[in-house]
């Protein structure tokens, strides 16, 4: 069995709607390795959640299409299967963890009959064996057991988040997709259900992609980082290596507009503009009308991807004729 | 609950007060004379003086009403003017007919309704869809009377299949049943259809989906619940459309009810007879309304944490 759990190739994911073709996702490339955490990184509409979506197999169809690439996930090739099979995948091999707990959770079912329907469906277990594995998966979330039958409404955002984590880890899967797991709760929260994931992690031994936008939740919990910008991974590489040799002006971009807590009246550096229009991207490099370093050559050629190790590439023409370019800095 | 059962029914004093009240000084705006249609054409002037004296009917409106409500509090509803029988006897006897009539309607019309607008909302735009809703077009825009008229054509007098009126049995059930039905199985439908559609765009379904549930299960058990919610509402409006649709079609197909009743005693201006029935209508609808409202209750949990 190969070390790689997940391998999505050239994957091109478009939106067909009345105003013309949404280019979300552009010939993505990522993998993840057995039980390793890759953070996807993006701005909002880089086209995150349409690439967690297309290894569920739950683009909304239509206006969604796969229109070409591959998934391979665990050894199989998720694009060739029948919804069928796809069925007995989800929630057994991968699971998904949704943006917003509030609306995640079914209000007109009780949280435990919530988790033990995946079990029942995939470990072939009567009602009651379910219902006690779900009050076991309760407890192992951090929430009393025997609150397993109340619903929804009766739960804290935070705790929604628990029950949520609760149900996509009830079947022990090899793949977790979490979703902006922490982005809709108060910042408090946020660091407790980290901590949750990042110990379940290791508990479960699963791997998992965790889409963020924030730079700070990848360095607390991520082995590898890929960026993403306008349906593309911009860089990627190891978390140290992306944290401390940035490559990639966006990525640069990404880490001058975290506030500066030794420095706090250092003005933040947002990155201007906004990002290129999905229904009309550039025929050259996405990012170019906001980047500070674009050349002429920019704006009419894709950029090339240039690797600086095994692991570690950026796609940008700064570096194409001299390796060794640095950027401005601002990082320290 | 059973506290809000309580408060809920407290509550319909006052909407059958006003509902009364309306009806009486509407009656007593019309035109004609009770004592005189009560003692026929051949009654002298000082025979229908006398009986109008006897009756109270020369006291204000305002005294008439208050003497009605007195009785009406003590259970009595007075007796026709046409008939003399008491109006308690007279409900008593075509109140079943009424209840088996409309109860049969509005269950034809949910069992109809809801899998036609499931069906309809997760094959949105498809042949089934767009003739499915045409089709609900047609009968929300067709008044009962009319529906009726052409059931009676064509399945009793051309096919003959069913009787065109009275009450023989079931068999005479089913189209006034039908008729009855059309309207608010459309509305229905449309309702459930665009309820449904709603529901499944919710990031809950997107989670069932992601647990490996399957499409069927992720319909009936994930989305259905939750858009009977919405659904549920019009089908107790459409009970109360339905009461009124009651009236014409029992006249239509002779259906021995109380709407019919109750279109028999305005023609004879028979006071008290209208009001009894009007008073059991009104009387039907809240009670529906009140069953709705716990059917809420049970079906979403959040509104019965509202209650306890
Ligand atoms: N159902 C949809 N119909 C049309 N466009 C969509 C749909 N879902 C997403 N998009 C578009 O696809 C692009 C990528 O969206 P998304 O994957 O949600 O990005 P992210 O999760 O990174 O914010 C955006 O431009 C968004 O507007
Ligand atoms: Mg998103």
């Amino acid at each position: 069995m190969s070390d790689k759990l997940l391998k999505i190739e050239d994957l091109v994911v478009q939106y067909i709607t009345d105003d013309g073709i949404v280019e979300a996702v552009n010939g993505l490339n990522i993998t993840v390795d057995r039980g390793k955490t890759l953070g996807l990184v993006g701005e909002t509409g880089a086209g995150k959640t349409t690439t967690a979506l297309s290894i569920m197999r739950l683009i909304p169809h239509p206006p969604g299409k796969i229109i070409s690439g591959g998934i391979e996930l665990d050894g199989m090739d998720l694009l060739a299967l029948n919804e069928q099979r796809l069925e007995k995948i989800r929630g057994d091999v991968v699971s998904m963890i949704f943006q917003d707990p509030m609306t995640a959770l079914n209000p007109v079912i009780t949280v435990g009959d919530q988790i033990a329907e995946a079990i029942m469906i995939h470990q072939k277990v009567g009602q009651a064996q379910a219902s006690q594995k779900a009050r076991e998966m309760l407890e192992i979330v951090g929430i009393p057991g025997n609150r397993s039958n109340e619903y929804p409404h009766q739960f804290s955002g935070g705790m929604k988040q628990r029950v949520v984590i609760a149900i996509a880890l009830s079947c022990n899967p090899k793949l977790l997709i979490a979703d902006e797991p922490t982005t809709a709760l108060d910042v408090t929260i946020q660091a407790q259900v980290l901590e949750l994931m990042k110990s379940l992690k290791v508990k479960f031994q699963m791997g998992m992609v965790l889409i963020t936008h924030d730079l700070g939740v990848v360095a607390e919990v991520c082995d590898d980082v890929a960026i993403m910008y306008a349906g593309r991974i911009v860089e990627q590489g190891t978390l140290e290596e992306v944290f401390t040799e940035v490559k990639h002006p966006y990525t640069e971009g990404l880490f001058n507009s975290i506030p500066n807590i030794d420095d706090r009246k250092e003005k933040l550096k947002p990155i201007r503009g906004l990002m290129s229009d999905p229904y009309n991207l550039p025929k050259g490099c996405s990012f170019c009308d906001r980047c500070d370093y674009a050349m002429p050559v920019c704006e009419t050629e894709k950029p090339p991807k240039i690797y600086f190790s095994d692991t570690h590439f950026v796609e940008c023409h700064l570096y194409r004729d001299q390796q060794d370019f640095k950027l401005k800095g601002g990082m320290k | 609950m059973t506290k809000y059962i309580l408060r809920r029914i407290l509550m319909m004093i006052p909407v059958m007060l006003g509902v009364t009240l309306l009806v009486f000084f509407i009656i007593s705006l019309t035109p004609g004379d009770a004592a005189s249609m009560i003692l026929g054409q051949e009654a002298t002037e000082e025979s229908i003086a006398e009986l109008r004296e006897e009756m109270g009917l020369n006291d204000p409106t305002i005294v008439q009403y208050v003497r009605y409500m007195g009785d009406l509090f003590q259970g009595d509803m007075g007796n026709s003017y046409a008939t003399g029988k008491t109006v308690n006897s007279e409900i008593a006897q075509r109140f079943p007919n009424t209840f088996v009539l409309t109860v049969s309607a509005i269950f034809l019309s949910v069992l109809i309704s809801i899998p036609i607008g499931v069906v309809s909302a997760t094959r949105q735009y498809s042949i089934f869809d767009n003739v499915g809703m045409i089709i609900a077009l047609v009968g929300i825009s067709m008044p009962s009377f009319w529906t009726g008229l052409l059931l009676i054509i064509a399945f009793s007098l051309k096919l003959g299949w069913f009787p065109s009126g009275g009450m023989e049995g079931f068999i005479s059930l089913i189209l006034p049943a039908f008729t009855l039905a059309i309207a608010s199985t459309a509305s229905i439908t449309r309702t459930t259809r665009s309820s449904m559609l709603e529901v499944i765009r919710q990031d809950y379904i997107n989670t069932a989906k992601a647990k490996g549930v399957t499409r069927n299960v992720v319909i009936r058990k994930h989305a259905l619940k939750n858009a009977l919610i919405p659904a549920i509402t019009v089908i107790g409006l459409e009970f109360g459309i339905l009461l009124g649709g009651a009236v014409l079609t029992e006249t239509v197909f002779s259906w021995p009810g109380i709407g019919r009743l109750m279109v028999e005693s305005i023609q004879r201006k028979d006071t008290p007879m209208v009001l009894g029935s009007v008073i059991v209508f009104a009387l039907a609808f809240s009670v529906v309304n009140l069953i709705i409202d716990i059917l809420y209750a049970f079906i979403d949990p959040r509104i019965k944490s509202n209650y306890s």
